[in-house]
């Protein structure tokens, strides 16, 4: 049970890499993988391609910033943070933006699964839970 | 006031810096307290997690694709798909005096009803032993007040001496009585006002214990005035396998805030055998591979981190470990045992036919050995005790070997009588530790040949006799035992004299 899991995961990790140019997921690259699989489909497709979705998933998240903001953010501002974190995670990372009111102010930053908080809301969260 | 201004400044530090960074997972499977994590990339192995609703977690399983940590505190709000959050820090309890008198749970928290404590420091649960170069050798000892163990298998400061039996074999009394003896022998030494007097404080660790044990050591320690210099850390039997875990290493955490701050402490580990299958019950959820009787191939470091944490450091305090293990019908070569045996300073081995035969502490003096106490005992009970060891070994072969003839010379018999004598007077009954001073007024009243025309039912009423008698009547004499620690010509006199004083008393 456990190790076809594993073999799974295995394979779809495998499958991940090829969908992969420079570090970004390519629809392209994705496409023959799939059209590949509905051709030689392997015995435990479905756990395959699960397992599949959410690697690819991850990998996407990780190139797609997500700006939550309470207040007005600019294109320019946003440009300017994806530019930040292209560097950093020496990928290209995108930015979009939403608008986020509970915020109060400042914004927060989520990619893959890092988030780069700044808003009055949290700060306002920390000090209540160190007081 | 500067401080007070210091703390403003430091919070509006923490709330001006810039974007705080996090990083974040979530709940794909959670049951019997051990949760699996998507995502937190970053996390660190035991690095502290937040779940919400105030629940934390500690990351012990890093995998390709999922984070295993196990839990702390209440799960019965978490589902899967709950974010988590990393914490950048490693898993911490208070430390501090504050906490004698108290009991807490492994993470610290006070769990006796009695308000929150007031600790102006945390120390890390997890922390690497004291090197080579820090540590002094051990020649500095810690009373038990047994004098079975304390004439025989002397325990010193900065020691690890395992205390192994079967089920009910007195393991815990042993250690309760070695606590309370801590107490009295403090309170003695700081109202004597001596500057050198350096007081012993005991946290003492239940793992895996029925509720209804705890409360009743807790008690005793109460009754006997000992629970203002202990600290009990409680993770019993109901609380979930993480807890039990986690609590001898909060313990130690606790013992190492006395060694560093220069003070001497006991901890007591009750017991290691719970500890481990606690753990090996964590390491199956995680579904770590496992080894000879199904516990996880890091078993051995699960105990030798823990235990290399007692130490008598450098120019600071000491840390003084008695671990229990239990055994089953007295095998001492399961894998647990054998473990702990194998990273301890010597063991103090208790008997189940000793325990039901009445000889109470049942220590086994042949199968008990402390391999490095000697050199920490005070040298009045090595002038009294020093030959005991070999004595009673010799009672103990001439004994079965009398059992096939009758007809035994005098020499024989006059040896036989004599270690009869000193089986009797190591009866000791449970929290009632003897300070040293009368322990060796009792093995030199035995030596002397005091207990030779006592009948064998009747000596240990005798040693209660003469126990009393000199601690309502010698009180000089008791107190100068224990500060020259050592018997001259003039003290043996004077203890010559006063046995022969409670002679013609209890004679008559
Ligand atoms: N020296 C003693 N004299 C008389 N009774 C004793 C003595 N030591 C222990 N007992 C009694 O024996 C019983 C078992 O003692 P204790 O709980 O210390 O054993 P244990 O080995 O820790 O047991 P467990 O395996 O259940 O933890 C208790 O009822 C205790 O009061
Ligand atoms: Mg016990």
């Amino acid at each position: 049970m456990a190790s076809s899991a594993k073999v799974a995961q295995q394979f779809a990790r495998q499958l991940v890499t090829l969908s992969l140019v420079d570090g970004s997921v390519s629809a392209e690259r994705v496409g023959g993988v799939l059209a590949y699989l509905e051709k030689h489909a392997p015995a435990n497709a479905i756990a395959v391609l699960k397992a599949y979705h959410r690697l690819i998933a991850t990998e996407v998240a990780k190139g797609e910033a997500v700006v939550e903001h309470a207040g007005p953010v600019s294109e320019a501002e946003l440009a300017s943070i994806a530019a930040a974190l292209s560097k950093h995670y020496r990928r290209t990372v995108t930015a979009t933006a939403r608008e986020r009111p509970e915020l109060i102010a400042g914004l927060r930053v989520h990619v893959g699964d890092d988030i780069y908080e700044s808003s009055v809301a949290a700060q306002l969260a920390a000090l209540e839970a160190s007081v | 006031m500067s401080t007070v201004l210091e703390q403003i400044e430091q919070q509006i530090a923490k709330l001006s810096s810039k974007a705080v960074k996090k990083n974040t997972g979530n709940i794909r499977t959670i049951a019997d307290g051990v949760a699996k994590i998507d995502g937190l990339s970053d996390v660190m192995y035991n690095e502290m997690v937040q779940f919400p609703g105030g629940a934390i977690g500690i990351a012990l399983n890093l995998e390709e694709t999922e984070v295993g940590c196990v839990i702390l505190g209440d799960i019965s709000k978490l589902k899967e798909g709950d974010e988590v959050t990393t914490t950048g820090k490693l898993l911490s309890v208070p430390v501090g005096k504050a906490l004698l008198g108290r009991t807490v749970d492994a993470l610290g928290n006070p769990v006796d009803g009695k308000g929150p404590i007031d600790s102006k420091e945390a120390y890390p649960v997890e922390r690497i032993a004291p090197g080579i170069i820090v540590r002094k050798s051990v020649s500095q000892p810690l009373f038990t007040g047994i004098m079975a163990i304390d004439s025989m298998i002397p325990i010193g400061r900065g020691q690890r001496e395992l205390i192994i039996g079967d089920r009910g074999t007195g393991k815990t009394t042993i250690t309760i009585d070695t606590i309370i003896n801590q107490a009295k022998i403090n309170k003695v030494g700081l109202a004597s006002g001596d500057k050198a007097f350096r007081p012993v404080y005991s946290i003492y660790v239940a793992i895996g214990q029925k509720n209804s044990n705890i409360v009743r050591t807790i008690a005793a320690l109460e009754a006997a005035g000992a629970l203002e210099f202990t600290v009990i850390v409680s993770a019993p039997a109901a609380d979930n396998p993480a807890n039990q875990y986690l609590a001898p290493y909060s313990g130690a955490a606790i013992g190492e805030w006395f060694m560093e701050n220069g003070m001497d402490a006991l901890i007591v580990y009750d017991d290691l055998s719970k500890h481990a299958v606690a753990y090996r019950q964590i390491s199956l959820i995680l579904k770590r591979p496992s080894g000879r009787e199904a516990y996880p191939g890091d078993v051995f470091y699960l105990h030798s981190r823990l235990l290399e944490r007692a130490a008598r450091l450098e120019g600071k305090g000491s840390l003084t470990a008695l671990p229990i293990i239990e055994t089953l019908a007295g095998d001492v070569s399961a894998y647990i045992p054998t473990n702990v045996i194998s990273i301890t300073d010597g063991q103090i081995f208790l008997e189940t036919d000793l325990f039901n035969q009445g000889i109470r502490p049942a220590v086994s003096v042949g199968l008990s050995v402390s391999r490095v106490g000697s050199a920490a005992q005070i040298k009045a009970t090595k002038q009294v005790g020093g030959k005991l060891k070999g004595e009673l070994a010799q009672f103990r072969e001439l004994a079965a070997f009398a059992q096939f003839g009758s007809d035994l010379d005098a020499k024989t018999k006059a040896q036989l009588e004599r270690g009869g004598r000193i089986v009797e007077l190591f009866k000791q009954p449970a929290f009632a530790p003897l300070p040293i001073e009368l322990q060796v007024s009792v093995l030199f009243a035995m030596q002397k040949g005091f207990f030779d025309p006592i009948e064998l039912k009747k000596v240990v009423e005798a040693a209660s006799s003469l126990k009393a008698f000199f601690t309502t009547r010698k009180d000089a004499l008791l107190a100068e035992i224990r500060t020259k620690a050592a018997l001259d010509k003039d003290l043996e006199a004077k203890l010559q004299a006063a046995c022969e004083e409670w002679k013609s008393s209890f004679a008559a």
